[in-house]
């Protein structure tokens, strides 16, 4: 990593440590908005790590924005920074302008995206996120097979606001024949597909920052927590639990690093391209399927404590099993990679033939 | 509270390396074309073939990254990461040389004699002298440190009794790493007073017996030792320091692709059946166990990578193995779904018969080399719960 990517790194570090403890986290989701949280993110620039300096923004490289997000998953920050920082990205991207001060919502979920038919837009996105108090909303649009990227004032559309799992804003937003406010031109090599694709690498990054916290938390339990006169972790049967917990959150780590590599070297991150797919789909496969292994284990370490509100592995729990499930669960991307392979083995006039598994695989 | 955090980073891989990959996918290819070698599972245990490691050796493709002088070819790990994984996904029948390529080579490399490294090492790297390993005995498995082999001091050298259980391959071997106890047992120090040697198995007073295995091959062995005298040079270090020896010998064995590739060639058949008439779910199922393999990929060469940077990740190799051990096995579990495993070797049929050799020789994925409930403690250790 770079030395500036590193110094960003270490001040956001600073910031949510200095400003989102636990009870910030819980304190959140009881209607108290961490305010001073967000403002303090949005002064710091952060937000805008993926717009390029020529835009006002920080520059930052793909590999920036992936381990912000993680680290801002480690803290369960309870303000949308993950989605604004994509938002953000796809306005640049698309040309259209951002400013410094703006929380920019994300109506975009991973499923069909709204229709743009001469000038207005129509449909409905599911789950928008980071749209209460959003100062625009930013939803990529459709207009025979190219896409646009649009904007609107949140006064100006129909929003009906839900909570994730984990209490995480997710709107449904009705496009009535809406007129945006902006509207960008065709951005080059932007699918739906490619974006679903780079969410669901959000989404894992995301969980594996989440994954390191309950990794810290639950061994930092059994070494405090005694029972029989001694540690919980003196006991084989919770050592071997947490070497679990420790393999499953490692191995998460290692599949987000691989794909943002293979990205970062990606002309466009928005694509879709299908050599993309193995090591994005790798992803969120590996996280989502971590999600599940790593909450049952930890939960089980920590007895009761774990399941009340007020102890914070819950909030992690809550957040990694709606993230799993955004942007496509495992069994999803498990589909598309297998069939993906299938069809390069199979495919006419492929070169791949007997080892083309291994070929495909080891790219 | 500290955390625990890892990262594996990609390894820089050179145009060589690749090129290098690409030479010894062709050249399996071709034997396997023309019937040089039958493709088996788990081939670095099950599959015996000393002419073959031969042909390695004459392509110089063992022992690469050790100096020239010494046989090798002064390439680096990750050449030697290219070649093990196109062997392993190949099915190609490499274990009478892989102990040695891998472990006892560098071993010697580190702490043999010059002796040992100028006229076993080039014998190495030639497919022509196999090395075993002589850790295990009757009554010492996981608990290494109890082991009662014992060598004692004779004029001009040792003279070693006990038995040696389980080594891979013995009777392919021209030598053996024996690790014998040199010192008195001390319970407080359990560790002291353990020596490894380098015996060579024509030794009077050797007799290496071999043992069917419940698949049928006669893979690991019993070998007796009687008395049976090396001289003061086939100390392999220094008196004493085998467990530390050893130790360092086994952290660095972990992290291989042969940790989660054993299974592979099954895996990669089954997709050349099913590749064409694929359904939804056998694509799920076979997305997930690819999604796996591409991760603990990314894991195992970033172990690589921490090791060339010169870092010692112990945690994160034995993780790679504990993961990956338990994914080969759960392939042929998760395969069962469409190709139920039901007879000895199929009707005959290769694929068939690699699916049943791989069930039968998948217990002892987790075992070798350490089991994974060691491991375990290993990583939790490193964790910091002791
Ligand atoms: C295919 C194969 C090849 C092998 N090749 C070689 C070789 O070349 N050279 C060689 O020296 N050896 C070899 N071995 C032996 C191997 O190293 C041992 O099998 C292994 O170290 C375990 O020892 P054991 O079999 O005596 O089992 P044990 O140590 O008796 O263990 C039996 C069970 O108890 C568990 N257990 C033991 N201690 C503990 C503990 N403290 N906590 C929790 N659980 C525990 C183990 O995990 C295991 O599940 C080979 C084994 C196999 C299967």
């Amino acid at each position: 990593m770079e030395q500036t990517d590193q110094l960003i790194l270490d001040t956001a570090h600073r910031l949510f440590a200095d400003q989102c403890d636990a009870e910030t986290v819980n304190r959140a989701e009881n209607c108290e908005t961490p305010d001073r949280l967000w403002q303090a993110i949005f002064e710091s620039g952060l937000t805008l790590a993926w717009v390029p300096e020529a835009a006002g923004g920080v520059g930052g490289s793909l590999a920036l924005g992936f381990n912000l997000i993680r680290q801002a998953a480690s803290f369960a920050l309870p303000v949308p920074l993950a989605d604004t920082l994509v938002a953000n990205l796809l306005l640049a991207k698309s040309g259209l302008s951002v400013s410094a001060g703006c929380w920019a919502a994300m109506a975009f979920d991973g499923h069909e995206v709204p229709s743009l038919l001469q000038g207005e837009v129509s449909g409905v996105v599911e789950a928008a996120s980071g749209a209460p108090g959003a100062t625009v909303v930013v939803v990529p649009v459709l207009e025979k097979e190219v896409v646009r990227i649009a904007t609107f004032a949140p006064s100006a559309i129909d929003m009906e606001h839900h909570e994730s799992l984990a209490g995480e804003a997710r709107s449904r937003i009705i496009f009535d024949s809406a007129i945006p406010s902006q509207l960008s031109a065709p951005v080059d090599g932007m699918t739906v597909d490619g974006l679903k694709q780079f969410c669901a690498l959000v989404r894992a990054c995301q969980i594996a920052g989440a994954l390191e916290k309950i990794t810290d938390l639950t061994v930092g339990y059994v070494r405090e927590r005694h029972q029989f006169g001694r540690p919980l972790g003196k006991f084989q049967a919770i050592q071997h639990k947490i070497a679990d917990i420790v393999g499953e959150s490692a191995l998460t780590g290692a599949a987000v690093e691989q794909a943002v590599r293979k990205l970062s070297a990606h002309p466009v991150p928005f694509s879709g391209d299908s050599d993309m797919l193995l090591p994005l789909a790798t992803a969120k496969i590996v996280a989502s399927e971590a999600a599940g292994r790593v909450t049952r284990n930890a939960h089980q370490a920590h007895g009761a404590m774990g399941f009340s509100f007020e102890y914070p592995l819950q909030q992690y729990s809550r957040r990694v099993w709606s993230w799993r499930e955004e942007f496509g669960p495992e069994f999803y991307w498990s589909g598309r990679l297998g069939m993906a392979v299938a069809s390069g083995i199979s495919s006419h006039g492929s070169n791949h033939g007997d080892g083309g598994t291994w070929d495909l695989v080891s790219q | 509270m500290e955390s625990v955090r890892f990262s594996f980073p990609a390894p820089e891989i050179d145009e060589s390396v690749d090129e290098l990959r690409k030479e010894v996918r062709a050249f399996l290819k071709e034997e396997v074309r023309s019937g040089g070698f039958i493709p088996v599972t788990d081939c670095w245990c099950a599959g015996v073939d000393p002419d073959f490691s031969r042909k390695l050796g004459q392509k110089g493709w063992i022992g690469v990254t050790w100096p020239r002088q010494y046989g090798g070819r002064d390439l680096s790990a990750l050449h030697r990461y290219a070649i093990t994984e196109e062997l392993l996904v190949a099915g190609a029948p490499v274990h009478a040389h892989w102990i040695a390529d891998r472990q006892s080579g560098p071993l010697i490399l580190a702490k043999g004699t010059e002796d040992m490294k100028r006229n076993i090492l080039p014998q190495i790297a030639a497919g022509k002298c196999f090395i075993a390993l002589g850790l295990s005995e009757p009554e010492s498995g996981s608990d290494l440190a109890s082991v009662r082999t014992r060598a004692a001091r004779v004029e001009g050298g040792w003279e070693i009794t006990g038995t040696k259980l389980w080594s891979s391959g013995a009777r392919h071997c021209q030598y053996m790493t024996v690790l014998a106890r040199t010192g008195e047992r001390d319970p407080d120090k359990r560790h002291a007073g353990l020596t490894q040697f380098l015996v060579p198995l024509d030794s009077p007073g050797v007799t290496v017996r071999g043992i069917r295995d419940m698949s049928g091959v006669e893979h690991f062995n019993e070998t007796h030792f009687e008395s049976a005298f090396v001289p003061d040079d086939a100390v392999l270090g220094a008196v004493g320091e085998g467990w530390k020896q050893v130790t360092s010998e086994l952290a660095l064995e972990r992290s291989g692709p042969e940790r989660f590739l054993s299974t592979f060639i099954v895996l990669e058949k089954a997709m050349q059946h099913s590749a064409a008439g694929m359904n939804g779910h056998q694509a799920a199922v076979f997305g997930s166990i690819l999604a796996r393999i591409r991760a603990l990929r990314a894991m195992s060469l970033g172990v690589a990578a921490l090791l060339d940077q010169g870092h010692s990740p112990e945690i994160e190799a034995a993780l790679v193995k504990d993961l990956g051990t338990r994914l080969e096995q759960d392939i042929i579990e998760r395969l069962r779904e469409f190709w139920p495993i039901q007879m000895k070797q199929g009707y005959g049929d290769e694929f068939q018969s690699l699916m049943s050799d791989s069930l039968l020789r998948q217990p002892s994925f987790t075992l070798r080399g350490g089991t994974n409930e060691v491991l375990r403690g290993i990583i939790a250790r490193g964790v910091g719960l002791n």
